[in-house]
């Protein structure tokens, strides 16, 4: 049990570069990938993003892939980064290996869908297309596109944190011995989907990006995959994952707290884990995407950890654009070209300083960093931080408790229209207005279930759905292709993400603690639970709340739904 | 006045999913916002959108927003001097 996670391989492609070589140059020169759009069909040609510069077509040759497809973006750009980083940790034979492949995303292989979604109502040829939000099945794609045909394949969606919590779970499945080698990160596409929906929310910049600046106006999105490969007590060892957190700040699902408790916590937790002080940081790779709400939220935090000694910080984005669920694992590579190539990422687009606001770094040169921070935070609060050492962390103690230890303390099922009403006995009207059946019927049976086990509210939360937000996801499509992209609903948009459900319950419990959400088709459970059983078997948590849900639609509307809570407590 | 009044009232209701509510029930100088009805970011956004189809009123940023809905009257005042249709 134990051990070391060292990084023996890394891949990436974003917009600054097709790979590791490309984006350290680009990253060196100062030069930005945030442009015009040459890829992604959509009328909003004003919005700079950060594409990729291949096309689908491209991307596919290089895979040696036949056929007509379609592809999914973010199935191909995800199997090239793979490809890169196994490549890079000498790994060509796996089939004698327990391998998991564990990706971040939360636009799946949306980019397909959102082609095709008018004509899949009608075409029958059409309907074995994924209907929406199926982000499992990208994963599928990726493994099979790099050579992990035989990897077990798990997805997380945690909106923007999402492939850090990948590199995470990697580490922890490694640290008990559950596999021999981890391929974890994530892969996100641009989407006509998530570019409107982030408009609606209007933190979208129409100039390019200008994290921590006074005069900054929101994002630009971008796309990208990475992904390292993990092992434990590796001989090609790159850099070191020393310490990690995954915390909630269950404040709202679209808004960040003023005082950053979610990242406050994520940070101080991470830093416990590595056993390091916030002085042992020379680096910090920000969230920073940008929008007036998370610099100055994210810049509170920072002011709780660090004090007024913060290290030297910038936000990447000003080059990749935000990359969203795979944000976590493209800055986490920068960060270790960052440590292998001596060197700080400057933050462009920075010249305003925020009154009273951290400064972010113009970038040095020559400086030996033995320990990195990259923060990765996402809608509803999942809030992520990762360290990064040079050199190899001291042996932990680690021991797991045993697994007949835990019981169920409690399980609710709500399936049923007729059950819904009783929601109004935990929540007020005003409360529930929004939501969606599955929403509602998710928080009735947490409620219940948390009213059963007389507790106020669990140690951790995590929810499983093949499907995510079905019939929210799929309102929102029929709003772009109504509308022709303009004048859409925000309130669509802001609770069709797959981590909604995880991050309700915290929202209207207040648990801070730990919150993930997986999506793997019909073992979205499976991973859900394991998950559940390797904290408390650590002692991490008490009670942690599983929540599985999905729903079925028809013309557009729930028509059947399920939402099963277990609450699971060690003795 | 009182006709765009109602017909804010209606627009609001309705595209904020208030609907157990009716026009009665919103105090035309209470706050949307905070105390008042306990409006949201989210909201917010919403009233942009709603200023924008029915009125071709362009807001630029929910910081814009932030006079113009403090209350249902002040939203028609708004209205009444910046409609375009």
């Amino acid at each position: 049990m134990g051990g070391a996670i060292a990084i023996t391989g890394m891949g990436i492609l974003c917009a600054i570069g097709n790979d590791r070589k490309a984006v350290l140059d680009a990253l060196l020169k100062k030069e930005s990938g945030i442009g015009p759009m040459r890829y992604l069909r959509s009328i909003h040609t004003d919005i700079p993003v950060g594409e990729i510069k291949l096309s689908t077509e491209q991307m596919k040759q290089m895979l040696g892939l036949e056929g007509e497809g379609p592809f999914s973006r973010t199935s191909l750009m995800g199997a090239l980064a793979v490809r890169e980083a196994l490549q890079q940790a000498g790994i060509r034979d796996v089939s004698q290996k327990r391998v998991a492949l564990i990706s971040g995303t939360t636009v799946g292989v949306m980019d397909v869908t959102e082609q095709y979604f008018e004509r899949m109502k009608t075409e029958p040829e059409l309907q074995y297309l994924p209907h929406s939000n199926e982000c499992g099945r990208s994963t599928e794609e990726i493994a099979q596109y790099s050579g992990l045909g035989n990897a077990r394949c798990c997805t997380i969606c945690t909106a923007c944190s999402s492939a850090l919590n990948a590199m995470m779970l990697g580490a922890e499945m490694l640290k008990n011995d559950e596999v021999d080698l981890v391929v974890a990160g994530g892969s996100e596409p641009l989407s006509r989907y998530h570019l409107n929906g982030f408009n609606t929310l209007m933190i979208l910049d129409r100039e390019r990006c200008r994290p921590f600046d006074e005069t900054r106006a929101g994002l630009n999105l971008g796309e990208g995959a990475a992904f390292v490969v993990l092992e434990k007590d590796a001989p090609n060892t790159q850099a070191y994952i020393s310490g990690y957190a995954n915390r909630c700040d269950a404040f709202h699902q679209t808004a960040t707290s003023q005082d950053g408790e979610g990242a406050f916590l994520a940070m101080t937790e991470a830093l416990r884990k590595a056993g390091l002080k916030p002085g042992d940081i020379q680096y910090i790779n920000a969230h920073g995407t940008g929008t007036p709400d998370n610099d100055a939220s994210e810049s509170a935090a920072f002011k709780r950890v660090f004090g007024d000694s913060l290290p030297d910080m910038s936000s990447t984005k000003s080059y990749t654009g935000h990359t969203t669920s795979a944000a976590g694992s493209v800055e986490a590579v920068i960060c270790l070209l960052a440590m292998q190539n001596d060197f700080i990422p400057a933050s462009l687009g920075w010249s305003h300083p925020i009154p009273g606001g951290v400064i972010p770094t113009q970038g040095r040169t020559g400086v030996q960093l033995d320990y990195v921070m990259c923060n990765s935070f996402g809608f509803g609060g999942n809030d992520s931080c990762l360290i990064l050492s040079r050199a190899c962390p001291a042996p932990q103690e680690r021991t797991l408790a045993e697994e007949s230890r835990i019981r169920v303390e409690a399980r609710s099922v709500v399936s049923s229209d007729e059950q819904l009403p009783a929601l109004k006995e935990y929540l007020s009207p005003m409360d529930t207005r929004r939501m969606g059946k599955i929403l509602k019927a998710s928080l009735l049976s947490a409620f219940t279930v948390l009213k059963d086990a007389g507790l106020q509210k669990p140690d951790a939360i995590i929810a499983a759905t093949s499907r995510g937000m079905f019939e929210l996801s799929t309102l929102f499509l029929e709003d772009i292709c109504n509308n022709q992209e303009t004048l859409l609903k925000p309130t669509l948009f802001m609770q069709s993400t797959h981590n909604t459900v995880a991050s309700a319950i915290a929202i209207r419990t207040g648990c801070h603690g730990y919150n993930i959400t997986y999506s793997q088709g019909d073992e979205s459970s499976y991973w859900a639970v394991a998950d559940a059983k390797r904290l408390l078997r650590l002692g991490e948590a008490r009670h942690v709340l599983v929540c599985a849900f999905d729903e079925e639609l028809q013309d557009g509307r729930t028509s059947a739904f399920q939402a099963e809570t277990t609450l699971y407590t060690i003795d | 006045m009182e006709q765009l009044v109602e017909d804010i009232k209606l627009q609001i209701i309705d595209a904020l999913n208030l609907e157990d509510m009716t026009p009665d029930q919103i105090d035309n100088d209470a706050p949307l916002f905070g105390e008042g009805l306990g409006l949201d970011s989210i909201d917010a956004l919403e009233l942009i959108v709603i200023l924008d189809k029915c009125y071709g009123i362009k807001l630029k940023s929910p910081a814009e927003g932030k006079e113009v809905f403090k209350s249902v009257n002040c939203i028609a005042e708004y209205v009444q001097q910046h409609r375009t249709k």
